[in-house]
């Protein structure tokens, strides 16, 4: 059967088109507009909005808590990669190279916090925190330290580094999976040729394993760096609201905070253009330091 | 000799770190399922051993008087729906984009996929007045909608590569015996599918029963609140009400089908998972 050149086309249309259209309205727009927005004093109805033009970028780098929200965005995320990639490296390693019957134990339980819901995580960890009640300090206190019992998210100081455990807690099972399938790749061959030069386990590991799952590092290193800076405000909307005293407030959540509670729309959406060009930014920056030539032996 | 001695004390040291973790994780999911056992009184008294006696008075108490019943409903409703919206916008467009030549298909699928790497809060302002102005606002069908696409980059993303291990010669052959391409889609290319079909639909609906974000934007009042809001607001009025005990039973409502979802599928959502974040 031949079909006709309008029959191609009009089938085309039809697999194309609805999803673009949806995904124009509901993704494409909303972004640009955000954009447009970001040029607007706005609390939300239509008579009020005012065109400002460069008005709010410039209130932007006049906000004192602006570079704070920075600075604890980009705390988690160097938290989270070392974090992270230490422990989910190690056990990756232990799961695979030594040969533990029941590893796949393992791999299942690490793995399960990463499909939690933020809310179920946040809240629970939130209670692990309770100053009261909390597993933390009622450990401390079991083990003599009473003095360094808390209130760890009401602690100006201690709240913004009492979110990286969960972040750390829910996160490493998939990169601990995303480390293995790398791991499984590499030829046995190599560690033995290792072996015989004599080579212990811990000279293995930085000769041979790590330059071979590089690629794997860096697609995990960048995942980390995206997800934490698209998303950290989630966990902290839950766990802390940006408190106490804005000393947890990221980007994300100062953005909810003026958009959504305190109605300047305009100023919201000059945030998500800081954030878009902050993570823009800094994966592109990242790209270029994580490049390094392939390793073939 | 010496060497096994000193691998067989590696083994078991080894071990120490892979069961503190194992306790670390399992240890606070397992105590919230006690907890939503034990009364409030329980669980200040004595917050981390066994209950006394077990009840369900925390689930009873969180379904009738927290609003727990409609939000369960709300949730299905908008994990449902958002989940085969998906499937119905991905599966034809990853299908084109895939099989049928056409100019400017290399980029259409770099825009769908880069779009998974843009930090979507810009959009949700706009999103939230465009919802507003389409009378979606407040709405979980809304809701549905916007999370069905803003889970269209992974679903097409996943979908593409699995209708490129259908065999050419199918579609051909099926062609050839004057099959349109619209049943070779639904009859062909759907049902051959099914294996990543079925990994995107679990990733989905995993994803949309948990979200949070979105929610509290887009809905705003309590009859309308997803699973996760509900128990959000349960957990910022506990601090008043120290209704904790209810808190832990809406949790654990939240997250069994999790743990059921998990028990079945996974391989499947570990597999979805690592493959959609190489993406890169």
């Amino acid at each position: 059967m031949v079909q006709s050149k309008k029959q191609k086309y009009l089938f085309l249309a039809f697999c194309l088109l609805p999803t673009f259209i949806m995904f124009a309205i509901f993704t494409l727009y909303p972004l640009f507009s955000g954009l447009y927005y970001s040029f607007f004093d706005w609390s939300g109805s239509a008579e009020n909005k005012e065109f400002i033009g460069i008005d709010n970028y410039i209130h932007l780098l006049n906000d004192a808590i602006i570079p704070d929200t920075i600075i604890h965005d980009y705390f988690l995320v160097v938290t989270k990669v070392i974090g992270i990639m230490i422990l989910a490296m190690f056990f990756a390693v232990a799961l695979t190279q030594l040969k533990i019957k029941e590893a796949p134990f393992y791999r299942i339980i690490f793995f399960f916090p990463n499909i939690m819901s933020v809310v179920v995580i946040g809240i629970l960890w939130t209670f692990i925190y309770n100053p009261s009640m909390g597993f933390i300090n009622s450990g401390l206190e079991f083990l003599g330290l009473e003095s360094w019992a808390k209130p760890w998210l009401g602690d100006e100081t201690w709240a913004l580094p009492s979110l990286v455990l969960p972040s750390i807690w829910a996160g490493i099972g998939l990169f601990m999976l995303m480390l293995m399938g790398g791991i499984a790749n590499v030829s046995k061959s190599y560690y033995e040729a290792a072996e015989i030069d004599g080579a212990n386990e811990w000279q293995q590991f930085w000769k041979v394993t790590l330059p071979l799952v590089w690629p794997q590092i860096k697609i995990s290193v960048l995942y980390i760096v995206i997800t934490t800076l698209n998303g950290s405000f989630i966990i902290v909307q839950i766990m802390t609201g940006g408190g106490p005293n804005n000393a947890t407030h990221v980007m994300g959540s100062y953005l909810y905070q003026q958009a959504f509670k305190q109605y300047n729309f305009g100023y919201g959406a000059t945030i998500g253009v800081m954030i878009l060009i902050l993570s823009l930014i800094t994966v592109l920056i990242l790209q270029f330091f994580m490049r390094r030539d392939k390793v073939e032996y | 000799m010496k060497k096994s001695v000193g691998q067989i004390l590696g083994r078991t040291g080894i071990r120490i770190p892979l069961i503190l973790w194992t306790l670390a994780v399992l240890y606070p999911i397992f105590w919230m399922f006690i907890g939503s056992f034990k009364s409030n009184a329980e669980i200040y008294k004595n917050p981390w051993g066994f209950p006394e006696v077990w009840n369900f008075q925390n689930f009873v108490d969180a379904w009738t008087n927290y609003n727990i019943d409609t939000s369960v409903f709300n949730s299905l409703i908008v994990t449902v729906v958002g989940a085969v919206l998906t499937l119905v916008l991905a599966i034809p467009t990853a299908y084109a984009i895939e099989r049928l030549n056409f100019r400017g298909s290399k980029f259409l699928f770099t825009l769908y996929v880069s779009a998974m790497m843009i930090p979507m809060v810009l959009g949700w302002i706009p999103l939230f007045f465009l919802l507003s102005d389409l009378g979606l606002l407040d709405n979980i069908y809304g809701l549905a909608i916007v999370y069905a696409v803003s889970q269209l980059p992974f679903s097409i993303f996943v979908l593409t590569s699995f209708i490129s291990t259908i065999p050419k010669s199918l579609e051909e052959s099926a062609a050839m015996d004057g099959m349109s391409p619209y049943r070779v889609l639904w009859k062909i290319i759907t049902p051959l599918s099914m294996s990543g079909i079925i990994t995107v639909t679990i990733m989905n609906a995993i994803q949309f029963w948990n979200e949070y974000f979105m929610a509290l934007i887009f809905l705003q009042t309590e009859d309308n609140y997803t699973l996760a809001l509900a128990i959000d607001f349960i957990s910022n009025e506990a601090q008043y009400t120290n209704a904790w005990g209810t808190l832990f039973a809406g949790l654990v409502i939240a997250i069994v089908p999790v743990i059921i979802l998990y028990a079945i599928f996974q391989q499947r959502i570990a597999k979805g998972m690592t493959e959609g974040a190489i993406k890169g």
